[in-house]
């Protein structure tokens, strides 16, 4: 069939809606893992953010969080980075283990990364059955610093060429307190190109 | 006067005379900070990545470090700096994620790259902290170009 012509809006489109599509099956993913209580889920808000203002999504770029990262190759490759202060840290952890493990020691980190590999992976998983696509996700890495050191090296890691990022925001509420996370999802130019004819494809069929 | 700019990821600023420029947060990126004691001309960037010919479309010039320091350069002249008695000090371009591959991190890349295009500039580095695994927070002060750094749980410290 004849190649359409994409304009970059649809491509921010398509972008928003691969957002759309993970954050569903992340957060349920994450709330069955907490189905020791009950769950409140906030629908997760999906944006484009610029660049320059990455840094300061946290609630501030010298605000000290918790960061796990996750690179995903296959035929496409991008990163998913996972971001949550450190009361909802705590709170996740406890909610999950029913212990008050400090975040820091080796079962709160243990905890955290599982986590990260949870939310992820659905999220790939709702990817792959709309894009016949296989994703191999890598061993999360999960860092301590300040968010917009941690949220620039991400960046840079990724050779980022685009100046917007896609950002899920979630929230939980859960008996322990409330959860508030960031999942950023940050595909390289080709990636984006290869997904938004796959989509378009598939659609047309 | 004595007003704070705050210059973010990908950005440069400079100013004279008094006051100060902050970057928050250098992971891998790295803060290039230029000041003409004589002038009192500071300049400030926060380079996210090395080399702007490695794109086929690099929008915005102030985020690679071949492009941002020439833009700043060119910036402090306009205000009264003189390239002969610029000085520079650097920092960042640490590695904050352990990862197992043994190639050259972002963050030395991003060093390289900022002290090869200060040399061909002919800016002398004369006090930096660079490399290892924490982030940090750079301060210049325009008045007498002291640069202090700052990094998480530790004191901050003039280089």
């Amino acid at each position: 069939m004849p190649e359409l012509p994409i304009s970059e809006e649809f491509k921010l489109d398509v972008l928003k809606e691969m957002g759309n599509i993970g954050a569903g099956n992340a957060t349920t993913a994450l709330s069955t893992l907490l189905n020791y209580e009950r769950v409140n889920m906030h629908v997760p808000e999906v944006d484009l953010c610029p660049l320059v203002d990455i840094p300061d999504l946290m609630g501030g770029a010298e605000k000290s969080v918790i960061g796990i990262y996750i690179r995903v190759f296959s035929e496409v490759s991008f990163y998913a980075v996972f971001l949550i202060d450190f009361e909802s840290a705590q709170t996740l952890v406890a909610s999950l283990t029913g212990k008050k493990y400090p975040v820091m020691e080796e079962m709160g980190r243990s905890v955290l990364l599982e986590v990260g590999n949870i939310v992820t992976a659905s999220y790939l998983n709702a990817l792959s059955h709309l894009t016949n696509l296989t994703f191999l996700p890598e061993p999360p890495l999960l860092v301590v610093d300040m968010a917009g050191a941690i949220l620039g090296t991400v960046l840079a890691e990724t050779n980022v060429a685009e100046d917007y990022i896609l950002v899920l925001k979630t929230a939980f509420v859960t008996a322990a307190g409330d959860i508030e996370g960031n999942f950023l999802i940050i595909p390289d130019q080709n990636t984006l190109d290869i997904i938004v004819r796959l989509l378009v494809n598939g659609a047309c069929q | 006067m004595n007003e704070q700019i705050r210059v973010k990821i990908a950005d440069y600023a400079v100013k004279k005379e008094e006051g100060m420029l902050i970057t928050v947060g250098l992971g891998s990126c790295v803060g290039v900070a230029l000041y003409d004691s004589f002038a009192k001309v500071a300049g400030l960037a926060h380079i996210l990545l090395s080399d702007s010919t490695l794109f086929k479309t690099p929008s915005n010039p102030a985020k690679f470090a071949d492009t941002a320091i020439p833009l700043l350069l060119e910036q402090m002249i306009c205000i009264g700096a003189k390239p002969t008695r610029l000085k520079a000090k650097i920092a960042g371009g640490s590695q904050l994620f352990s990862f197992e591959r043994s190639m050259t991190s972002v963050g030395e890349k991003n060093i390289c790259a900022v002290r090869n295009v200060l040399a061909l500039l002919r800016i002398p580095i004369t006090g930096e902290e660079v490399g290892g695994s924490v982030g940090r927070t750079m301060k210049l002060f325009v008045q007498h170009g002291k640069v202090v750094i700052s990094t998480v749980g530790l004191e901050e410290r003039e280089i």
